[in-house]
């Protein structure tokens, strides 16, 4: 028999004609959706002609005597006369709607016409049923076998273990546990170790994230930082601790609502917060309000109900059954959320759960009632101690502290990142006194401003202003600088400012930068450098720093005054000082505030006047005895240990609802100020029943719905995505929609087989995954021959094993485990690697805190690239150079592109090249003796199996090469080794590290390294 | 010859040069499959799409000049000397007739209207007239088709800037140039098809952020984004060789490389295996031909002096239209250029100088320079932003001192060359600049306009995305301007 070699993607279509019957979903729905829904559908308004086609009672109902479609006869079918029609103003699909149907699918259609034009009701929607007996090798080698087709042989055990480790840890496998598997050959305990790693949760956790549009800034306008890493961190312990995907799927919909929540429930809520924010000046809050909704519930209809939702968003969906008042039924579980449109720019916007652990939480509570003993201990001194009024003395030294550990009590600090101050606690270099050291960071300029409102600053005689600063030996600031009421001081290029938003006219250069990582007093006299008056006062004190990291230690601000008139020793001065103010911080008891903001002379209330004059005493006054200092000390570091604890403890967004629900509405046509009719929290009609828990149904109750047995999408959805996951493509291609838009699944029957075993299993994940790697059909060998590669160049029948591109951060995390650099440190706030300049910068805001880049290092840049700092509108380029999303919106398939740039980052890219020099030392420490051990060795470090004699022949002969090029440029050896900050060993010369670094480079850029194989 | 790895090389073939999606190869497959392939291999690393042009392409390349943060059309092209006698009063309600404001100015007491500061004089056989703040685009006037009626749905940066690129407000979508570069390809094959230069800016304001989404492929292959030529470190990202390492060190290691792979590609008979091939020595390829492009030297010193005294600081918006040009030359498709500094919510008169005395001069010479070597026929160039300004005054308004808030509802945009009119002028807006008196063209109609200038059908170029047929511009009808097609 002659085979006629047709590509998969005809493949479904062509096979059902081998078969008796057609099938109206698998062979006609396709063609009717793409060709005659649009006028023809599910969508009302737009349904021409009154025809639906979508439905057998539209399809069968003749009007004015004519049929549209009439079972076993085509001559009184008017759809088919309107299909092979010559005449142009009859024919169908209309030529101005540019479709038009094929040959073979006019001949699919006549067939089915004539087998009787049966319906079907679309896949998806029927609930998923088990064959008996079925199992995943089975239904595909079933399959196989229509096309004369079987299963390749298995793949030899070094391909194996590589491509299990890769799959469920994201990391190529040790050179021992090769040698074990090769041994033993125990494929399933091999399996179970990669399973029970805690890299399994890593790399599952990295597919979900892409799911849940995960990153760690806002994503809009200014693109600033927010705290999310929190949920990052439970999606990888979830899957570790193989919490079953129903549970998994209810706390993120709806973990807030289960009775007595759990803080990981809490924080899986934080799902519904990934969604990108603003906080624009001019933003329209109905208008974000609106659009956060109609993405929460976009990304819950596509993640779980595999239906494209966000049509529905502007009109009834054309397609599949989903109305616009439905999804906006689903939006309005989302509508009524606590979380302001206008994220504020802030690493903390409400709903806010911080996540103290055991110790961080009694540490807080202990420091809050420290501080509270120790002021009510300072408060009881002050009582007893009468105030001293020295009316006659003469002038004496009057130092204010501006900020130590803590700032001047009742200071107002504002910053550049309009977040809450960054103090370092204990800093490895140590502070300057006491614990915390102030720090400020930008690539550009950044700035602590710093109003004393409680204790007004003014210049006495002879003054003298004075901060310890330390520059970051590796951010080096050009310039450190302080402004006194907008005044400027600067240490180092005066001309860093110019051409900036910073610069300003009369700047003071002062001196040299400090000398890098070390403290230095920085101090002058306001009065001769700034031309600033003896008694006037002082506003606004600005810590600043151009171009890197410094951390400040001990300001403050000293100079002669009389005790008499000086606000630290005369009670009446300060009160007329402070009053003239007006403005009191939240710390001042409301009683004190009120006394504190009328001028002295108004208050004539006695007990009054000796409560602020107690106060006065205790916390602001130069302590005017030994008693109070000890105690005013006692307090200081009481408000340091609890402003310290309160630091310490980390955050993350979560979800919650509004007190009061908010009235929702369809948004017609998709706009926010054009309201249509009034919704309910609701599910779709074409789904089973929602069980409603009160009169409006919650969150919660929409959560069961989706993982209720009767739901026929949820475990669908699922599974395919794990599938997809684990053999590079979905049984349904389009894994974000299962509608009559999205492919028909390649293999329906293991596809509901997988699905009912899954829910059946208790949405057990772990099983799940190891059924598909454990699949004779994901263990066959992955070499193709050429007549399969006509046939199925997507390999979606399975008759080889899977062979598809690393993912950006398997690439990157496999050059830095096989070098040995990998840091294998889980969790926390996303870090810095290398990063190119002038990624972030050309495009930030102006002061965004994610404008300039300030890369980490030491240990932080070998971190695994899951916890890499995902920044939105400036994604790392090795990550999206690679195809990872930008996580902007919902991902549930990454493409996978072969590019240049992809080539020259590989090559060139300091973390890969840095790789190559640590991978090039281990195997001159490791790798044997002669060079052909060693060139086996690196290449099984890599690549898991041993070269081919030819292999070793290419290599031997680039290893020459690149001796001999470098034997005659030492210097240029030299430069190479030193590629990124770790040290070369100095195992061997330059010239021959270098010439090894060039040779690994090489090998960590073969096709077959960048390659599940 | 191995018969397997024979048969596979036909296939490989036919994956390369015909039509079955992978459109990629190229000089690389020389490499190979040996001096024949090469010679059979004319077709382009990044070919077009089956079936496009739709129609025969007027513009051969495109270059976008997007000011971002939105420039005042009242100080530039919508000329409205009767409003001087407005000065301070405040803008009739009938005018502002309710609509939307921004947060920024909705709560403001009044609304004085505040003339352009700015004289404009009439240049051109056209008789145009332009603001002072151009006189060297200004000399081109008889080249542009100028749009004073334009108008776009949003009303604040963010959603805005990815309107203007994308069709729509959210994040997501494919933009202008990626649409081009997947349907029309590039004819270059040592350089990306679509390029993005974002140039420094003098304005003091706080800059408008721009976002890598309005140069990303959005939901089509992600081997469609522009690439962002870069004026600080790798002009593109990691085209230079790490310090130590020499193009005879990289020569050889990728002369194996391509052994090995090859090696592999006959045991295995992936077709990817051959593309990575090819890639690498694209790559190779793009280490010369980058430096080639970015090195000014070759200009002589009458066009270089052309486009002013920045034009040799690299990353000014005067080396990015030189190399606007000499990308163009080179076969690249699309080239966008984003210069920052537009939103002159105050102090506008200080800040739109710095902005024009960036542009300005450059952009004349780029229309005089592509038109001097015959280019400015088939290269589009568009000017515009992401939206206008307000006729009133945002903040205070003195004699010489004045803001304008953010204004959706007319701006202007000009085109020229790439089979665009010169000379005329579409559209009008209302006394006060505040409203379409006739004529409205929405931001779609534009993108549509500059489809059809491409050979696309801009209703035939479409994705399915999500379920549906997307498109650049948008699901509402939308038509590109003929009034301005020459």
């Amino acid at each position: 028999m002659n085979r006629v070699v047709i590509p998969i993607s005809m493949l479904v279509v062509t096979s059902a004609f081998a078969a008796d019957k057609l099938s109206f979903n698998r062979d006609i729905r396709p063609i009717f959706s793409e060709n005659c829904f649009a006028c023809h559908g599910f969508d009302a308004k737009k349904r021409e002609a009154e025809l639906r086609l979508d439905t057998p009672e539209g399809a069968y109902t003749a009007k004015d005597g004519v049929f549209p479609i009439k079972s076993h006869d085509l001559s009184k079918s008017e759809v088919w006369q309107r299909i092979i029609t010559e005449d142009a103003d009859d024919l169908m699909p209309p030529p101005k709607s540019h479709k038009k149907l094929t040959q073979a699918q006019k001949d699919t259609i006549r067939l089915w016409i004539e087998q009787g034009a049966s319906y079907q009701k679309h896949w998806a929607f029927e609930r998923p049923v088990d064959s008996p007996g079925a199992t995943i090798d089975g239904l595909l080698s079933e399959r196989l076998a229509k096309d004369r087709l079987s299963f390749a042989k298995e793949a030899d055990r070094e391909t194996l273990i590589r491509r299990v480790s890769f799959t469920l840890t994201g990391l190529p496998p040790t050179l021992a546990e090769v040698d074990a598997y090769l041994k033993d050959g125990n494929y399933e305990a091999m399996v179970d170790r990669y399973m029970n790693s805690p890299r399994y949760g890593e790399e599952m956790a990295r597919h979900w994230l892409d799911v849940a549009r995960y990153a760690d800034t806002h994503g809009l306008h200014l693109d600033n930082e927010r705290n999310m890493w929190a949920y990052r961190d439970w999606v990888v312990k979830a899957f570790n601790a193989n919490l079953p995907f129903d549970q998994f799927t209810v706390w993120q919909i709806a973990g807030d609502q289960l009775p007595n929540a759990t803080r990981d429930q809490l924080i899986a809520t934080g799902f519904s917060r990934c969604n990108v924010t603003t906080s624009e000046g001019g933003a329209i809050d109905e208008e974000y309000r609106h659009l956060y909704a109609v993405d929460r519930a976009a990304t819950l209809t596509t993640v779980w109900l595999g239906l494209t939702g966000g049509c529905a968003q502007c009109h009834d969906h054309k397609f599949d059954p989903l109305t616009t008042a439905e999804f906006y039924s689903l939006y309005a579980f989302f509508f009524s959320s606590a979380d302001p449109p206008m994220d504020q720019n802030s690493n903390a916007t409400v709903p806010y759960l911080r996540l103290p652990t055991p110790a961080q939480q009694k540490a807080l509570d202990d420091s809050i009632a420290q501080e509270a003993a120790a002021l009510k201990a300072l408060d009881e001194r002050a009582q007893k101690c009468a105030l001293e009024e020295k009316h006659d003395s003469k002038a004496q030294t009057i130092t204010q502290v501006i900020f130590d550990d803590v700032f001047a009590y009742g200071a107002e600090t504002r910053n550049t990142t309009r977040n809450p101050s960054v103090w370092l606690h204990r800093p490895d270099f140590g502070a300057r006194y006491g614990q915390r050291v102030l720090q400020l960071s930008n690539g550009q300029f950044s700035e602590e401003n710093i109003t004393p409102t409680l204790t007004p600053i003014v210049l006495g005689e002879t003054p003298r202003f004075s901060i310890w600063v330390r520059l970051d030996p590796l951010n080096t600031p050009r310039a450190v600088s302080v402004e006194l009421n907008n005044k400027r001081v600067v240490w180092g290029d005066g001309s860093a400012f110019n051409g900036s938003d910073y610069a300003q006219d009369g700047d003071v250069i002062l001196g040299t930068l400090p000398r890098r990582g070390e403290w230095t007093q920085l101090s002058f006299d306001p009065t001769r450098v700034l031309g600033l008056k003896v008694g006037s006062r002082i506003n606004v004190v600005s810590v600043q720093q151009f171009g890197g990291t410094a951390v400040f230690d001990r300001c403050e601000i000293s100079g002669q005054a009389s005790p008499a008139k000086h606000m630290l020793t005369s009670f009446a001065a300060w009160w007329k000082q402070t009053a003239a103010g007006k403005k009191h911080p939240p710390e001042l008891p409301a009683a004190l505030a009120k006394t504190l903001s009328a001028m002295p002379e108004k208050v004539t209330d006695v007990k009054q006047r000796e409560a602020l004059q107690r106060f006065y005493l205790a916390c602001i006054a130069q302590p005017m005895n030994e008693e109070i200092a000890k105690h005013r000390l006692a307090w200081e570091n009481a408000r340091t240990a609890h402003a310290a604890a309160d630091l310490a403890i980390p955050g993350t967004f979560i979800f919650r609802d509004a007190d009061q629900p908010r009235d929702t509405f369809v948004a017609l046509r998709g706009q926010y100020n054009k309201l249509g009719e009034k919704v309910e929290p609701a599910t779709p009609a074409a789904f089973h029943p929602l069980k409603k828990s009160a009169p409006r149904a919650t969150r919660l109750d929409l959560a069961r719905w989706i993982v209720a047995p009767e739901n026929p999408m949820t475990a669908r959805v699922t599974v395919n995505r794990f599938w997809q996951q684990v053999f590079g493509i979905g049984l349904v291609k389009t894994s974000h929609d299962f509608g009559s838009q999205g492919e028909p699944p390649s293999h329906p029957e293991l596809l509901d087989h997988l699905a009912v075993s899954f829910q059946k299993s208790g949405w057990n994940v772990k099983q799940l995954i190891k059924q598909l790697v454990m699949s004779k059909a994901f263990r066959q060998a992955s070499a193709v021959e050429s007549h399969l590669l006509s046939l199925d160049a997507e390999n979606r029948l399975l008759a080889r094993g899977p062979r598809i591109r690393l993912d950006a951060e398997q690439i990157r995390d496999n050059a830095l485990f096989v070098s040995g650099l990998l840091n294998f440190d889980m969790g926390g706030r996303g870090v810095r690697p290398y990063q190119p300049p002038n990624i972030w910068e050309p495009v930030g805001y102006g002061d965004s805190n994610t404008r300039y880049y300030l890369q980490d290092h030491g240990s932080a840049l070998y971190r695994r690239s899951l916890y890499c700092f995902l920044k939105r509108t400036a994604p790392p380029p090795f990550m999206s150079n690679f195809d990872a999303p930008n996580r902007e919106q919902s991902c549930t398939r990454r493409e996978r592109s072969n590019t240049p740039l992809q080539a020259l980052q590989l090559m060139n890219d300091v973390q890969h090249f840095e790789a190559a020099r640590a991978l090039a030392e281990r195997t001159i420490a490791d790798g044997g003796e002669k060079d052909a051990e060693k060139l086996s060795w690196i290449f099984r470090v890599v690549l898991s199996r041993q070269p081919d004699s030819k292999e070793l022949e290419f290599l031997s002969a680039s290893l020459a090469k690149q001796r001999d090029l470098y034997l005659k440029n030492p210097q240029a050896a030299e430069r190479a080794i030193h590629a990124g900050e770790s040290q070369p060993r100095n195992l061997a010369s330059a010239a021959e590290t270098a010439a090894w670094t060039l040779i690994a480079n090489l090998v960590l850029n073969l096709d077959e390294t960048v390659t599940r194989n | 010859m191995n018969p397997l790895f024979e048969s596979n090389l036909i296939q490989t073939r036919r994956q390369f040069f015909g039509h079955s999606g992978l459109r990629l190869g190229g000089l690389g497959l020389a490499y190979a499959m040996g001096a024949d392939a090469f010679a059979a291999s004319k077709s382009r690393v990044h070919e077009a799409l089956p079936g496009l042009p739709h129609f025969a392409a007027k513009a051969r390349a495109v270059i976008y000049l997007h000011m971002n943060g939105g420039p005042s059309q009242l100080d530039t092209w919508d000329y409205k000397p009767g409003l001087q006698k407005w000065y301070d009063k405040d803008l009739p309600p009938s005018v502002q007739g309710g609509q939307r404001l921004t947060g920024m100015t909705s709560k403001q007491a009044r609304f004085p209207v505040a003339p352009s500061l700015f004289k404009f004089a009439q240049y051109g056989q056209c008789g145009r007239w332009v603001s002072e703040l151009m006189p060297f685009t200004a000399k081109h006037v008889d080249d542009i088709a100028l749009v004073k009626t334009v108008h776009t749905n949003a009303i604040n940066h963010d959603p805005a800037c990815t309107f203007v690129m994308t069709g729509r407000e959210v994040p997501g979508y494919a933009s202008l140039g990626s649409w081009l570069a997947y349907g029309l390809g590039s004819e270059s094959n040592d350089l990306p098809a679509f390029v993005v230069l974002t140039p420094t800016w003098s304005a003091k304001a706080m800059a408008q952020a721009l976002f890598t989404r309005m140069w990303s492929s959005g939901f089509l292959p992600s081997k469609f984004s522009g690439v962002a030529l870069r004026a600080v470190g790798d002009p593109v990202l990691y085209i230079q060789n790490p310090d130590g390492v020499s193009p005879a060190n990289r020569r050889a290691m990728l002369d194996t490389l391509a052994q090995m792979n090859a090696h592999r590609f006959e045991k295995f008979g992936d077709p990817e295996i051959q593309t990575r091939i090819s890639q690498y020595e694209m790559a190779f390829r793009m280490q010369t031909s980058v430096p080639e492009l970015v090195d000014l030297k070759q200009e002589s010193q009458s066009t270089l002096d052309m486009y002013g005294p920045e034009v040799l600081k690299p990353g000014t918006f005067a080396a990015s239209a030189i190399l606007a040009r000499r990308l163009v030359e080179r076969g690249v498709r699309v080239v966008q250029v984003l210069h920052r500094g537009w939103d002159q919510h105050g102090n506008l008169p200080r800040d739109i100088r710095l902005q024009c005395r960036d542009t300005d001069q450059p952009i004349g010479a780029l229309l005089a320079d592509l038109k001097q070597r015959g280019l400015l026929e088939s290269t589009l160039v568009i000017w515009g932003g992401e939206f206008g300004r307000t006729v009133y005054s945002q903040g205070g308004l003195s004699q010489t001192n004045y803001g304008r808030d953010h204004h959706p509802r007319n701006f202007c945009m000009w085109m020229a060359g790439g089979g665009i009119k010169g000379g005329v002028s579409y559209g009008e807006s209302d006394d006060f600049s505040y409203n379409v008196a006739t004529d409205p063209v929405h931001l779609n109609d534009i993108n549509a306009t500059i489809l059809h200038q491409c050979g696309i059908d801009h209703e035939r170029l479409s994705y399915n995305f999500q379920g549906l047929d997307a498109r650049l511009t948008g699901v509402e009808k939308q038509s590109p301007i003929r009034e301005i097609l020459s």
